[in-house]
């Protein structure tokens, strides 16, 4: 009864935490302390960065921790304002049954420049009430003036085996069937991603057949986008028209992100180049404007533009 | 003396184009002489394009006339006073008709000429005199109630080549040696307004007495912007960089007009290789409006504003002979007509995120494993339940509403696991007490009590004696 297994099989504690064992160790002296410096974590997506945040929260604050603590993402919460209102409003309260308050503030590289330097005064303002989880994907996207307050965490992604043995548990406490082979298959596709994989898994449990090669392999081939590989196919036949209307739709409709887009466009067609359904040299000159857009989405350019115009390299 | 004023046509013979409008004026004018009286007549045109003309013109026509224009207080009672005995009451002596005037009727506003609009409807309906109206905005709010009662004349701007004649003759009378494609490109560049071409004419030639290319070129008009629409066409159609440079000189958001040139652009260009050229260009004027955008630098912009323009106009091998009308970006419309769709997206995405403790994207990420999940009917509830969503919620991810026996079912199963844990909490706070209080027996057993329970003890006779001050203190207040 506790819906996604994404989060009902959340380990709880800093010693349920799957992998990263150097940085658990480390995490675990803060625990008793009567203060902590401001931390990061950085790495990939799915590899623990929230789970270990809130594991370390439950700890630190111990029975009150949901009183002492403020979760933000910064990629949602619109703008810097609400931000640092919600950080104002939170760092006013003397801690309560706790050493001190913790915030963590998800998906900071997300955060314009400006808004990390406003966040920067935010953190020097509070030093004292409270104490700054920041994570994030790419901590080269963060000012070196938040880098250099904060003690950096870089998590690894997660070993195969490790994943593996996390599958292996979720289907023994749920009773469910599998093969080693279909546990190797969502692995495969995961690409050390555990979110991903626990929600491939439960996806393919959800069909009530035992976790297979071929019942994996259905699962992926069903979440997977079609709407890319005929968006990519409408370009290559000429139909520009109605590859960039396709385009369009997908980016309105399913909120699909400029960077998401690149990075599905750039699986389907390296799929085509190695299925040998795409001529290499062809793709190379498709690869260039792949990592042109890519560095321009990044940069601030309007993605949907930059999508069309990679779309007429197909032409 | 203004040229504006001195070379004013005094009648209506002498004024320049408007043929049809002359006819119908020439008409209303031999009425009212016969005796026959008409509706007041309401001109409405853009400035500068000789309707106060039009109106003296036909003043001369008549032996007396009343002027009154904006700059007039027009309150009820000024209106009132100056005309609305004139209009209502005839001379006594002849048939002499007074005409009455009113310019810029669309500029009546606001609190200081409270009931103006009401007093010119009055006027309209009770005058027995020829009556004339003027207004720049023919969609003006102050019209809508005096439009009917009137014979309405749009004029249009005046073209070109009637504005060039006017000047030639201008410079004829006042000996003014003239650059013939400099007159004609001020006339051009008036924009259809023959009273700032003369204007302009008089302030470059009224003492140089000579007017050359260059005395124009350095003129800015007035506002001569064009619209979004002409500088997307030019982009397309010409291949001249000058004619695109100032077509697109538009009073609009410049990432606008660039999202309607690639809107268009791909209707327009049928080679595969210049669409792809001009996108490129699109793409790059693109990267320096984000550039503009994060930087605040905005000399980026004039970068931007070349690649979309000369570059995109400058793709094509030759211009297309064929008209294919400039269209809205089909963006826009899909995000007013997706907007209930997004909106649910977003919701479903919040209630995640809270829960899961999750970004948007991520959430949204997981919508096709939350699809093939929701094709099981009790798993489709169990997360439905999890994550607290609506019908429209669920709806998203499956066609079919869950069966109701599945929901009972499960609402069941939830309420006897809500049961389960109330029980199992219940015994864990039972133990918790247990191991609190210190058993009799043992304490017995252990001869010599451990500082812990002594401690304790302590305690308990320290809350013992508080209570007792506290039960003194009660009894006293509530004594």
């Amino acid at each position: 009864m506790s819906g996604p297994w994404v989060e009902k099989y959340r380990p709880q504690s800093l010693d349920d935490i799957v992998g990263q064992e150097n940085i658990i160790n480390r995490l675990k002296k803060y625990v008793g302390e009567e203060s902590m410096p401001n931390l990061m974590f950085t790495g990939p997506a799915g590899v623990g960065k929230t789970t270990t945040a809130l594991a370390l929260v439950k700890s630190i604050l111990g029975e009150y921790w949901r009183q002492n603590f403020l979760e933000l993402n910064a990629s949602d919460a619109r703008g810097i304002d609400t931000v640092r209102n919600d950080i104002k409003n939170f760092c006013r309260l003397k801690p309560v049954g706790a050493p001190f308050r913790i915030i963590f503030l998800d998906e900071v590289d997300n955060m314009t420049k400006d808004a990390q330097h406003a966040l920067r005064r935010e953190m020097e303002m509070y030093t004292k009430t409270a104490s700054f989880i920041l994570s994030c994907n790419y901590s080269s996207k963060i000012i070196d003036p938040i880098q250099s307050r904060c003690a950096i965490f870089r998590f690894a992604p997660l070993k195969g085996e490790e994943v593996i043995n996390r599958l292996k548990f979720i289907c023994d406490e749920e009773n469910f069937d599998y093969d080693d082979k279909g546990i190797e298959t969502i692995v495969y596709y995961a690409e050390g991603d555990m979110r991903k994989a626990v929600n491939i898994l439960q996806a393919t449990a959800s069909e009530g057949e035992h976790i297979t090669e071929d019942s994996v392999y259905e699962v992926v081939s069903k979440s997977k986008p079609q709407d890319i590989a005929e968006i990519v196919t409408k370009a290559l036949t000429g139909d520009f028209m109605a590859s960039r209307t396709l385009l369009r739709e997908t980016m309105v409709l399913q909120g699909t992100s400029g960077e998401d887009m690149v990075a599905q466009i750039y699986q389907e067609v390296s799929r085509r180049v190695i299925d040998g359904k795409m001529d290499p040299e062809f793709y190379i000159t498709i690869i260039d404007a792949i990592a042109d857009c890519d560095f321009r989405i990044r940069e601030g350019a309007n993605p949907r533009i930059q999508l069309e115009a990679l779309l007429t390299k197909f032409l | 003396m203004l040229w504006t004023d001195k070379y004013r046509p005094k009648n209506l013979k002498e004024i320049l184009g408007n043929n049809k409008e002359k006819k119908i004026i020439q008409a209303w004018v031999d009425n009212w002489k016969a005796g026959n009286p008409q509706n007041p007549i309401l001109l409405v045109g853009p400035p500068g394009i000789g309707k106060t003309t039009f109106a003296q013109a036909i003043a001369n026509e008549f032996s007396e006339h009343i002027e009154l224009n904006a700059s007039d207080k027009r309150s009820q009672d000024v209106i009132k006073s100056t005309i609305g005995e004139s209009s209502s009451s005839r001379s006594l002596f002849g048939d002499d008709y007074k005409l009455i005037i009113m310019d810029e009727v669309d500029g009546i506003h606001g609190t200081n000429d409270r009931g103006g609009v009401r007093a010119i409807g009055e006027i309209i309906k009770t005058s027995k005199h020829p009556l004339i109206l003027i207004a720049n905005d023919f969609y003006s709010k102050r019209l809508q109630s005096i439009k009917p009662k009137c014979q309405v004349i749009k004029m249009a701007k005046i073209r070109t080549p009637t504005i060039n004649k006017m000047l030639k003759d201008i410079a004829k009378k006042e000996g003014i040696e003239y650059d013939k494609e400099a007159l004609k490109l001020l006339a051009k560049k008036s924009n259809g307004d023959i009273r700032s071409a003369i204007n302009t004419f008089q302030a470059i030639a009224d003492t140089a007495h000579e007017l050359t290319m260059e005395d124009v070129e350095n003129i800015t008009t007035k506002d001569d912007r064009s619209t979004i629409i002409d500088g997307v066409m030019a982009t397309l159609k010409s291949k001249n960089p000058k004619h695109v440079k100032d077509a697109l000189r538009v009073d609009e958001e410049p990432r606008l007009v660039m999202e309607y040139i690639a809107e268009n652009v791909a209707r327009e260009y049928e080679n595969k290789n210049e669409l792809k050229k001009a996108y490129e260009n699109l793409s790059k004027a693109d990267l320096y409006f984000g550039r503009t955008q994060r930087t605040r630098h905005y000399g980026y912009w004039k970068y931007a504003s070349d690649y979309m323009g000369i570059g995109v106009s400058s793709s094509k091998k030759e211009t297309y002979k064929k008209f294919s009308p400039i269209r809205s970006p089909t963006i826009f419309t899909l995000m007013g007509r997706n907007r209930g769709k997004r909106n649910l997206r977003d919701g479903i995405a919040e209630k995640m995120s809270e829960k899961l403790h999750i970004s948007h994207s991520v959430a949204i990420s997981m919508f096709p494993y939350l699809e093939i999940m929701f094709q099981n009917d009790e798993l489709a509830w169990e997360i439905s339940d999890y994550l607290n969503f609506d019908k429209d919620e669920i709806k998203r991810f499956r066609k079919r509403v869950i069966p109701k026996k599945v929901i009972k079912k499960m609402e069941k199963q939830k309420e006897e696991m809500r049961i389960e844990e109330r029980d199992r909490r219940a015994e864990e706070l039972q133990n918790q007490m247990f191991m609190q209080i210190p058993q009799e027996p043992e304490e017995e057993i252990e001869k010599e009590p451990c500082e812990e329970v002594e401690e304790l003890i302590e305690e308990q006779i320290e809350e013992v004696e508080e209570k007792k001050k506290k039960d003194v203190q009660t009894s006293l207040f509530s004594f």
